[in-house]
């Protein structure tokens, strides 16, 4: 059995598997920025720094494989400094570090940072790293590259995730910028709107454009996971509320058929719940031959009652009901039994053959 | 004539190894610069996504996109080149178009310019001639020689000039793969670019990795500014090169080469070429080489003008037509190297060094270097020295005999006030430091390193604050912006230097800076970020007062 | 699908059929286009040029309607060169005989002919796909919707009983289901065949079950499906509930179902909008939505998931499960004194042996995939491994068919109709969110530019779309995804109802309309 030791405890491993991944097992809470685990490990913020005894310079846990008998700390003095220095270069680059949380799934993994690092201190300061495309009017994302740290995470998940390789990366060095091909805008090329870049941003760089039209709203997000309403695919989404409104959309990075993916349609189209369209009490067809709002009662009368006469002026094989591919199992069972309860017919079916 | 159609080159190209930056050169070469229609051409033609070919195609230099594009004119800005009135010059071309580039590989001549394929020095535009590389001087001592053995005899970069492959048919004939690597082994050579990895070690572990095929790169990406070495050993001996490559595919069994030239050697393409066919028309190169089982190809590949690129990983993405930024490692080339498979990866000396091994015997090199040390080194030495130029040192020899007795000293009788080592990466040495002997170990105790073997001198006269600021503008410049360390720490460290930002009290200053620099040391994913602050660190060593006088300014 | 969605990774040569998976399953397509990034050969038949193709390693451009001469094509390869795996054929199927005799008769250069295909590249997609060791095939409704879209699933069945991929990892015939519970509408029973689990309404002891779990006598025979319904509106069916379907916008042959519902004499809808077809109800119940509802969903894999309310129900709305017990008790039922979704998906769980294992709580985290027969079961993420419900997998002895109507003088031009990335079938979500007009605001017709000039169409421009059932105005969307002679369309926006040309057939054995073909007549028309 291959095994190694953090932070003084013995831990077993499969080789392969990278010091971070071991580390991350034990708890060690080993700090990143670039990280995402779904994603080709990339070391280029470098706060993963451990010191591995034996290795003259600090190593880079997510990519570092580990071996057998290696001897890790996961945080001594002289590699914190190192991530405090680290994070005080990165918060130099930016026009800020606080930013709304409706952003993005993991927009507040850099103001966390700097906080358990105590690196607001002003330090290093200078230039700052890219700039904003503010031309890109697209009602999705918000391409705020004022607060770019270059972690090439949307990159990364744009190419390695959803396979779509709309994102990329000009120049070099610190004028570094994250853009799409001719630096146009995202509608202009292989971008299908999935979201993914803007989960994956750990400083809201890129946000979520519709949910941060509630930063107004007062309250608490509250979070409620569920099952996303359109394909057969069955992706997992944590939906976001404040105050009893829909604000937004986060995959589940756990859902177990999406693993943290979504596309245009599960990230961004859910704000029909509560559209004024929305029908909010029964209607009923008086004599006048139009719809018009009804009780409960009255609606359910009417209706048990069309379906009554029926039954009995043509027979139980005059009543039909159609059940929805889109709402929940509990809709689909309630209608086939109260047909054939109701009815003793068959006389049942889904949309699926439309 | 008409030029090729877009869709011809692709078709041309596509199904060659490494294509992508041999596909836009000739682009490149026929518009002059890369528009948004060819980009989305080749994106399609090699069913690569476009927002990638983009992003990497703004990572070069001398990719224009638009027009004039290449036919303007390019003046080298590199260190030695301002030290000798190189913003002058560029500022006497802007009305032809021209831009600065990155120290251009030229320091022992005056300031180059690239315009379209053609190098011109000067230092004035009425000056401007386009000329062949200058040959080594003879060794002042008399002492004996490898690399540059037969440099000066004429004709050496003709087959018929160089007599032979005598090192390769005898390998080929005579010995086994691991007897040639046990004379390589036995002389310890190691990596001349500056690594000093066993020359031996790394093509024995390529000869026992699994996969093929193989691939052997040579490296001549050199991109250090004050080094120039290479270039002269490619344009006035390139068969020792070809044949160091060939020994290296016998050695491990590859099939396959590539010899990734910087952009700035122009001319140096043409000479690799020619020298290529040679070596092909009489079986040297080619398929079942001297009639044996061994069959080797070279490719050469332009680069298109970034520093990084002479960072093996790098490289190696950049000729997988790849953004080139430097690889994790492990694994190493010799194992996952071009495509993934085992790859030797050795600079244009190492490379140019085996066939005298070969020939002449392990002992025999070891014997060129002085005390315990093996074999010799090349310097490109450059700035404020007498007599600049390459120059094969035996290893040992004593900085000061290379730089006063070798080099006469500074011109007009001027001290030398400090010397920069390993090209910029090393840093600066100064005072005691001058009691160096060229070699690693002894430089290395001085915080610094010999490298790539670049030294530019600087006289008394000379502001090292400036000078510090122009080597860490250059990094800052370069460095490719993956790892945090180095994107964020070369800009500051500029800033600081130039005092456009930071701190101005000297310890507050200085607090920045060391920390800055200590976790770039530490941190940085590859050596450009982890040599740049030796620059502050040295500057700070050696001329602290220079660096409070600055700050009170 | 008879495999897992992870298992989409691991293929190592994929066949896609009949699914623009990356606008209609994107997130599914991420998962082919990972296998691809780590080696898989993909292959893509599909009479357009979808954007799956950019990642395929061969791509069929099939005529519309002609899979099954494909499928045939491939299976005389695959059995010609060797590729079948005899010892699965050997053990795990039935009908050897007969039906590699049946496939002699069709060459590649035959079903060249039909789908336009060159006969080698469809011999290169039989070896690609018999030649490996894990092979997968998915589809969509480019297979299902069609008069031949049974045959079309059975020649594809045949294809993986020849080589064996089935039951493994990596391999499977996968149908991706289009809507998010379209899979639990049928596992509830929502079928005039089945009571929930599949379990078939004329088999006496499921009968004899389901008089003793509910306590009523049940309907011996068999229902009759919603296609045949609506034919029969107004004769032998006087009253229908409709929950949650624009049947007048999604349906085909829009004009023939739109005048069904206008002769029924009672028609409810349950819903959350007054779509199309809600407003011609007399009464119309507002349902919650998805984001206001507890329940469950079923998704193409068979994951059994829980939906969560996240917001209050707009308005006095309330879940279709309490509508329907609040009429059931109107009609003096007993039986539907339901408490929460969990008490009815626990009643689910307790009549269905697929659903026995589990109940509410135990589905919280999602990990189990249907069958699920006990409290012990893991749950089945891949069917088929130890062998087939039935015994043996059979092979079908198929032929070609043409489809229901072909292109004429009259109607000289195919239309095959498909869904859009943003848009989500008749767009009343999608369409009711804000930003997605910014991507897709109007329907256009995809027409190849050679086309747009030959026919005197302009791109940009209206036309007029015609078929033997009406005709619609249309804007032209010069494209060449589709190929020359073929038009696309979704039917996602009611202003452009596609679906009034529609209609041409239907699946004699499913019912299931031939709604990706219809022969079309295009003119140009310059009325705004």
């Amino acid at each position: 059995m291959t095994t190694l030791t953090i932070d003084g405890q013995q831990q077993s491993f499969t080789p392969g598997e990278t010091i971070y991944e071991i580390a991350e097992r034990a708890h060690a809470d080993i700090p990143t920025l670039c990280y995402d685990p779904r994603l080709k490990a990339f070391g280029a913020c470098r706060l993963c720094v451990v010191e591995v005894e034996g290795v003259r310079n600090p190593v880079a846990s997510c990519t570092a494989k580990a071996t057998d008998g290696m001897v890790v700390r996961t945080a001594t003095p002289t590699i914190d400094k190192h991530r405090k220095t680290l994070l005080e270069l990165v918060a130099s680059e930016n026009r800020e570090v606080d930013v709304d949380p409706l952003r993005g799934y993991a927009s507040q993994e850099l103001a966390m940072l700097v906080d358990r690092y105590d690196a607001r201190t002003g330090r290093f300061r200078g230039k700052a790293s890219g700039k904003s495309q503010e031309t890109d009017q697209n009602p999705f994302i918000l391409r705020d590259y004022d607060l770019c740290i270059s972690c090439y995470r949307c990159v990364r998940v744009c190419a390695e995730q959803e396979g779509d390789h709309a994102i990329s990366v000009r120049n070099r060095g610190f004028e570094t910028q994250i853009t799409v091909e001719f630096d146009g805008d995202l509608k202009s090329g292989t971008c299908t709107f999935c979201g993914q870049c803007v989960q994956t941003c750990p400083t809201g760089a890129l946000a979520d454009r519709k949910a941060i039209r509630a930063t107004e709203l007062p309250g608490p997000i509250e979070k409620a996971r569920t099952v996303c309403p359109y394909c057969g695919v069955g992706c997992s989404v944590d939906l976001q509320a404040k105050g009893g409104k829909l604000v937004g959309v986060l995959p589940a990075m756990d859902g177990p058929a999406n693993e943290g993916a979504l596309c245009i349609k599960g990230q961004f189209a859910f704000d029909f719940v509560q559209h004024p369209d929305r029908l909010a009490s029964p209607l009923v067809r008086r004599e006048d031959g139009e719809l018009h709002p009804a009780s409960w009662d009255e609606a359910l009368d009417r209706a048990a009652g069309g379906f009554m006469k029926a039954r009995d002026m043509h027979g139980r094989h005059s009543v039909y009901a159609v059940a929805s591919g889109r709402a929940p199992h509990e809709a689909a069972y309630a209608v086939q039994k109260f047909i054939r309860v109701g009815f003793m017919t068959n006389q049942v079916d889904n949309c699926s053959r439309a | 004539m008409t030029s090729p159609r877009t869709q011809e080159l692709i078709e041309h190209w596509r199904d060659q190894p490494a294509p992508l930056l041999s596909l836009l050169h000739a682009l490149h070469d026929r518009d002059g610069f890369l528009s948004d229609g060819v980009l989305r051409e080749v994106a399609r033609g090699l069913r690569a996504p476009l927002a990638d070919l983009y992003g990497t195609v703004t990572f070069y230099h001398h990719f224009a996109r638009f027009p004039p594009g290449k036919s303007a004119p390019r003046v080298c800005t590199g260190p030695v080149c301002r030290l000798r009135g190189a913003d002058a010059l560029l500022d006497e071309l802007r009305k032809d178009g021209a831009t600065p580039m990155a120290c251009s590989g030229r320091c022992d001549e005056p300031i180059p310019v690239l315009t379209g394929d053609e190098v011109h020095v000067g230092v004035d535009s009425a000056s401007l001639v386009n000329r062949p590389t200058p040959l080594p001087a003879v060794r002042p001592d008399g002492g004996e020689e490898c690399v540059f053995g037969g440099i000066r005899d004429a004709g050496r970069a003709k087959l018929a000039g160089y007599g032979g492959w005598a090192a390769l048919e005898r390998a080929v004939r005579e010995q086994s793969s691991e007897q040639v690597i046990a004379t390589i082994t036995d002389s310890g050579l190691a990596g001349r670019g500056g690594a000093c990895f066993l020359t031996g070690t790394k093509w024995n572990a390529v000869l026992e990795a699994p996969g093929e095929p193989k691939t052997i790169v040579c490296n001549a990406d050199e991109g250090e500014p004050g080094c120039f070495k290479d270039r002269v050993l490619l344009d006035h001996d390139p068969h020792a090169v070809l044949e160091g490559m060939a020994l290296a595919a016998y050695a491990t069994g590859a099939t396959q080469g590539f010899v990734y030239l910087r952009y700035e050697y122009p001319q140096t393409m043409p000479i690799l070429e020619a020298a290529i066919a040679e070596a092909e028309a009489v079986g040297l190169l080619g398929e079942r080489i001297l009639g044996s089982d061994f069959s080797f190809r070279i490719h050469v590949r332009r680069g298109a003008g970034a520093y990084i690129c002479g960072e093996e990983g790098s490289l190696l993405n950049s000729l997988e037509g790849k953004h080139p930024f430097p690889r994790n490692r492990p694994p190493f080339p010799v194992t996952h190297g071009y495509n993934d498979k085992p790859t030797v990866v050795n600079n244009v000396e190492t490379l140019a060094s085996a066939p005298p091994i070969v020939r002449n015997g392990a002992e025999w090199y070891r014997g060129l270097g002085l005390g315990d040390h093996a074999g010799t080194k090349l310097i490109s030495l450059s700035g404020d020295i007498a007599r600049p130029g390459n120059y094969e040192v035996p290893i040992g020899l004593p900085l000061r005999t290379l730089l006063d007795d070798w080099a006469g000293g500074a011109p007009g009788g001027k001290a030398i006030k400090a010397v920069t080592m390993a090209g910029l990466s090393g840093g600066f040495l100064a005072g005691d430091d001058f009691a160096v002997t060229l070699d690693e170990p002894s430089i290395r105790a001085r915080g610094s390193f010999l490298g790539a073997g670049g030294i530019i001198v600087y006289d008394e006269t000379r502001d090292m604050v400036v000078a510090a600021h122009d080597v860490m503008k250059f990094f800052a410049h370069e460095s490719c912006g993956k790892c945090f360390p180095c994107r964020i720490g070369t800009q500051r460290l500029t800033e600081r230097l130039a005092g456009e930002a930071g701190p101005a009290s000297l310890a507050d200053w200085q607090s920045e800076v060391v920390d800055i620099g200590t976790t770039m040391k530490a941190t940085s994913a590859c050596g450009l970020g982890m040599a740049a602050p030796l620059v502050t660190e040295s500057l700070l060593r050696c001329f602290p007062e220079e660096v409070e006088k600055h700050l009170g300014a | 699908m008879s495999n897992p969605l992870a298992d989409m990774e691991k293929p190592q040569t994929i066949f896609c059929i009949g699914t623009n998976m990356t606008e209609c399953h994107p997130v599914a397509a991420t998962r082919l286009k990972k296998a691809v990034a780590n080696g898989a050969r993909m292959i893509v038949a599909d009479p357009r040029r979808i954007g799956l193709c950019d990642h395929a390693d061969l791509y069929l451009p099939i005529r519309v309607g002609s899979d099954v001469a494909l499928l045939l094509g491939m299976a005389h390869v695959i059995a010609r060169d060797g590729l079948v795996n005899e010892a699965f054929v050997r053990e795990r199927t039935t009908q050897v005989e007969e039906f590699f005799e049946h496939i002699k008769g069709f060459p590649p250069e035959w079903a060249a002919e039909i789908t336009g295909v060159p006969a080698a590249d469809i011999e290169k997609a039989a070896r690609w796909y018999g030649e490996v060791e894990r092979g997968a095939i998915y589809y969509t409704l480019g297979i299902t919707e069609h008069i031949c879209g049974v045959d079309n699933v059975q020649s594809l069945c045949n294809l993986a009983l020849m080589t064996g991929h089935i039951g493994r990892e990596g391999t499977g015939i996968n149908p991706m289901r289009g809507q998010n519970n379209i899979q639990g509408a049928g596992d509830c029973g929502a079928l005039p065949n089945n009571f929930p689990g599949f379990q078939s309404v004329i088999d006496p002891a499921v009968q004899a079950k389901f008089e003793k779990l509910w306590g009523v006598k049940v309907d011996l025979e068999k229902g009759c499906t919603k296609v045949a319904a609506l034919d029969r509106c107004g004769d032998e069916i006087k009253a229908m509930l409709i929950c949650g379907e624009n049947t007048v916008v999604s349906d085909p042959n829009l004009a023939h179902c739109r005048k069904a519902l206008e002769r029924l004499d009672h028609l409810v809808v349950a819903d959350i909008f007054l779509t199309e077809t809600a407003a011609m109800a007399d009464v119309v119940l507002p349902a919650t939505s998805w984001g206001e509802t507890d329940g469950v969903n079923t998704n193409t894999e068979r994951r059994v998931q829980r939906l969560r309310a996240a917001v209050p129900p707009v308005g006095e709305a309330k879940p279709d499960w309490w509508l329907l017990s609040e009429l059931a008790k109107r009609c003096g039922l007993r039986g539907f004194e339901w408490q929460s979704a969990k008490d009815v998906f626990n009643e689910l769980c307790e009549v269905s042996p697929l659903y026995h294992g589990l109940d509410w709580d135990r589905i919280d985290t999602g990990e189990y995939h249907w069958p699920c027969p006990d409290k012990d079961h893991p749950g089945e993420p891949r069917l088929h491994s130890e062998g087939f419900i039935n015994g043996r997998g059979v092979f079908k002895l198929l032929d070609y068919r043409d489809p229901a109507e072909t292109v004429s003088d009259e109607f000289p031009v195919w239309l095959t109709t498909g869904r859009r990335l943003p848009a989500y079938h008749t767009h009343t979500q999608t369409g009711r969110s804000a930003g997605i007009d910014y991507l897709l605001s109007e329907e256009t017709l995809e027409v190849h530019p050679d086309d747009v000039a030959d026919w005197g169409l302009s791109d940009g421009e209206w036309c007029t779309m015609s078929s033997a059932r009406g005709s619609i105005r249309i804007k032209v969307q010069a494209n060449s995804c589709s190929p020359r002679g073929t038009v696309f369309a979704s039917f996602s926006f009611a202003d452009t109802p596609v679906n009034i040309l529609t209609g041409g057939g239907y699946d004699p054995a499913t019912d299931t309309a031939e709604l990706k073909v219809c022969p079309v007549r295009i003119e140009a028309s310059f009325r705004a």
